[in-house]
């Protein structure tokens, strides 16, 4: 069975590449735009794995990460957080609140393909 | 009764017993019939006479001794009175009476010392005088010159003094009214927390080490606005202590930042713009053009769409740098005023500003430690905090403790109740904090200290705040006496092995009991032979928490003298142990703190057996359970031969912040229990009774051993 990824992501130049870099490395994707559309995105068709940005509209990343892990049917589903924060306070929130991993903006699309691999086994 | 009066009433006595006298001899010479006429007229003629003579003689000795004594004895004392109380110039009058002339002159001698005295002593208080005046003057010379604003004040906040500077800075012209509250014309709080701060360390109030200079470092940055919020000021506030060390007021020295603080905010901004800021723009460029580098036989359409960002955003990159660039050459700016501050510092503030204003109790737990930022503004971020979490939980109890991480310190508000969502933290975020200056939000104060906040589970049923903040920057001090090596083991054992036995008491959980865990300074080692206790601090743990606010920590007189080896040790010399109280009056209130707790120690047979030789003298008895830290480490890990608390803390993981004191040694050994206790329950140690037994199998082994 493919493998799916949503990608949760406010800026659409990085979406094209995020979108493109997933497909690329064979799992099936889809996109929200904001807080809300990511929590309906996955009540809906529970992904694998979420790309989530942190600075996204109405819900941000936090709240929707913590919003998650409130769910326990959803226990199994990873998460990695991406940022354009990179203090190591905020990076200390995110796993905090219940992220699997936290990947901090610009980064390597060459290493975000790697640590998808290795989250998803 | 004065002597004239008795004088008189004496001489009025005399004549009338004369008169009585005549009187009776008249009646009976004509009563018994003195045969002869003429004899009788005689007697009587004579009689009236001699009697008369009599009355007379008395009557004129009165005058005389009225006159020459009783009237200039009367003079003097008016003269004397007028010299001691109006004017010591004023002359005694030469004695009329030759019997007075040495008394007059004694007197006059006297009183002429006294205008002398006087004299000198008017001279010399002209002189301190006009010392003190030319002192001040010059002091005004320096306030005048001074950059900074000064304001001397008194601890009910009146302004005794202030520089011409002061005026300027606040925008006042005239006076600005000596004796009138500073907080007519500055916001009140920064400087109540100030003075707070500053006592609390001088009182010494929480543990912290004696020798740590930024302890005696008595000075408190502050910022402050003006009662009317115009204008932003930063400052230092030192107090003015008397003779005793008490403080009597305060100094305050302070510059206007209104304009470099909005330099900052700019500053911040930018700095913020061009690191975080460009992430954005220049992840979807390396994203875009890696991905291009990497699918070189990718569709022609989507390569296009590629293309068009790597272009777009390189021109926006280089535009937005340029900008930057440009806004940043116009600002020259310092940093937030910042300091390492002890945790118990804040906190203290949180519990006091909580309690007695918001009627909220707040319990600090935990082993204080340093951190790095702002007291006050981090005391409003705190307050803010724990009043929203009963808002939105209906919590009514709340711990709050530092706990030191990796670099960092976390502060932890805890409750018991659920987490508080990320989203709803985010929305508090935004609001003023009343208290602080100027308007500052709570998002702004994570800001300045460079952190986030978020809520997380804590232990079963209970939810915490969680907010990190940098670690201090200097690193604890290290004293000479930190590295000299730890006291012995001390056998003598028996005193815990035949402790009693609580039965329902025995049978209760670890977890479930009240815990005074202790330490005692020595003079020695030698208990026996004459050593006494210098310090003895205890803290309590309930409910797996050290209640850092609740420690009992008292110096103690030996009754003799501090060896130099053991002052070098815990660094308690004779000086600082002067005028203190003695064991026999420390020991009962010490078994007060204690109440019905389980007593822990580390190498308690030691502690206890100082304890116990002062029982009969303080009247007290410490019958209470004993644990010992280093037993059970004996018993956890009897492989390992290093069981001193240092050795333990650090198999533990406990962070050591004030070694060799007893307070500091107290909750080392407090937070060592507290893990140990999570380590015996996996071990099946679970009761007091089942630890107390493991406890004593160790003093066999541990006996033995010694006896080698």
């Amino acid at each position: 069975m493919i493998k799916s990824v949503l990608v949760v992501e406010d800026e659409p130049n990085i979406i094209l590449s995020l979108e493109f870099l997933v497909k690329e490395a064979g799992y099936k994707v889809r996109v929200a735009r904001d807080g809300e559309e990511a929590l309906r995105a996955v009540a809906e068709d529970r992904p694998d794995v979420i790309l989530l940005d942190v600075m996204i509209p109405k819900r941000d990343g936090y709240d929707v990460c913590q919003t998650i892990r409130a769910n326990p049917a959803w226990k199994d589903l990873r998460i990695i957080m991406l940022t354009a924060r990179g203090r190591a306070a905020e990076r200390e929130k995110g796993l905090a609140l219940g992220a699997d991993d936290y990947i901090t903006k610009p980064f390597s699309t060459r290493e975000l393909t790697l640590r998808l691999k290795q989250i998803l086994g | 009764m004065t002597p004239r009066t008795l004088i008189s009433l004496t001489f009025a006595g005399l004549i009338v017993a004369v008169v009585a006298v005549a009187g009776w001899l008249a009646w009976s010479i004509g009563a018994d019939g003195v045969p002869q006429q003429a004899v009788r007229e005689m007697t009587l003629l004579y009689g009236s006479g001699a009697a008369l003579a009599v009355i007379a003689l008395l009557g004129g000795a009165w005058a005389a001794l009225d006159r020459r004594l009783a009237a200039p004895l009367r003079m003097l004392a008016r003269d004397i009175e007028t010299a001691a109380c109006v004017d010591a110039k004023h002359e005694v009058a030469p004695a009329e009476s030759d019997h007075l002339t040495e008394l007059t002159t004694a007197v006059a001698a006297m009183m002429h010392e006294l205008a002398d005295a006087r004299r000198r002593a008017a001279d010399t208080v002209a002189e301190a005088s006009r010392r003190a005046e030319s002192e001040k003057g010059q002091l005004e010379t320096i306030l005048r010159d001074l950059h900074e604003g000064v304001i001397v004040c008194n601890l009910n906040h009146q302004i005794l003094l202030y520089n011409r500077r002061a005026l300027e800075l606040l925008h006042m012209t005239g006076e600005m009214g000596l004796g009138r509250s500073l907080f007519t014309v500055m916001n009140r709080q920064p400087f109540l927390h100030a003075v707070e701060i500053l006592t609390d360390r001088l009182g010494g109030g929480q543990p912290a080490e004696p020798g740590d200079d930024r302890m005696a470092d008595a000075t408190q940055p502050f910022m402050a606005t003006t009662a009317d919020g115009r204008t932003t000021f930063e400052g230092r506030m030192c107090l003015i202590p008397d003779a005793d060390g008490k403080a009597t007021g305060y100094v305050i020295t302070f510059e206007d930042n209104s304009r470099r603080l909005a330099a900052l905010g700019r500053r911040d901004h930018l700095l913020s713009e061009a690191t975080e800021g460009l992430r954005q723009r220049v992840s979807s460029l390396a994203a875009a053009a890696e991905t291009l580098e990497a699918f070189p036989a990718m569709a022609a359409g989507k390569r296009q769409a590629f293309e068009k960002v790597v272009f777009d955003e390189a021109r926006h990159l280089s535009q937005r740098l340029d900008a930057l660039a440009a806004e940043y050459r116009e600002l020259v700016t310092g940093s937030w005023p910042t300091a390492d501050v002890y945790s118990a510092n804040i906190l203290n503030g949180v519990v006091r500003r909580l309690r007695d204003d918001k009627g909220i109790p707040v319990v600090m737990t935990g082993l204080p430690c340093w951190l790095h930022g702002d007291s006050y503004t981090l005391v409003e971020l705190l307050d803010h905090l724990i009043e929203r979490v009963r808002e939105e939980t209906g919590a009514g109890e709340f711990d709050i403790e530092a706990v030191p991480g990796d670099n960092r310190v976390y502060l932890d508000i805890i409750w018991k109740g659920s987490v508080i969502p990320a989203g709803e933290l985010a929305a508090w975020l935004g609001a003023t904090l009343t208290g602080a200056w100027g308007a500052l939000t709570a998002r702004e104060v994570l800001e300045h200290h460079k952190t986030e906040l978020w809520s997380q589970a804590h232990r079963e049923g209970y939810a915490r705040l969680r907010l990190p903040l940098p670690a201090a920057v200097e690193a604890a001090p290290e004293g000479s006496r930190r590295r000299l090596p730890s006291r012995p083991e001390f056998y003598d054992f028996d005193l815990l092995r035949y402790q009693k036995y609580s039965g329902a008491l025995g049978r209760r959980s670890l977890k479930s009991l009240s815990f005074v865990i202790f330490d005692t300074e020595t003079t020695g080692l030698k208990p026996s032979e004459g050593d006494e206790i210098v310090a003895l601090a205890g803290v309590r743990v309930i409910n797996s928490r050290i209640l850092t606010g609740e420690s009992f920590s008292h110096l103690v007189h030996p009754g003799r003298d501090i060896p130099e080896k053991s002052r070098r040790f815990h660094g308690i010399t004779n000086e600082m142990v002067a005028g203190k109280p003695s064991i026999r009056e420390v020991l009962p209130a010490f078994k007060r703190f204690v109440g019905n707790s389980v007593l822990v120690a580390h190498n308690a047979a030691f502690d206890m057996k100082f304890l116990k030789l002062k029982e009969a003298a303080a009247g007290v008895v410490f019958d209470n359970p004993v644990l010992d830290t280093l037993l059970l480490s004996a018993y956890l890990h009897d492989h390992q031969t290093m069981h001193t608390l240092e050795a333990i803390a650090k198999r533990f993981g406990v962070e050591i912040q004030a070694r060799h004191t007893a307070l500091g040694d107290s909750l080392v050994t407090a937070a060592v229990f507290l893990r140990m206790i999570e380590v015996l329950e996996a071990r099946g140690i679970a009761t007091l009774d089942q630890a107390l037994a493991a406890a004593n199998s160790m003093t066999v082994f541990r006996a033995r051993q010694a006896e080698f």
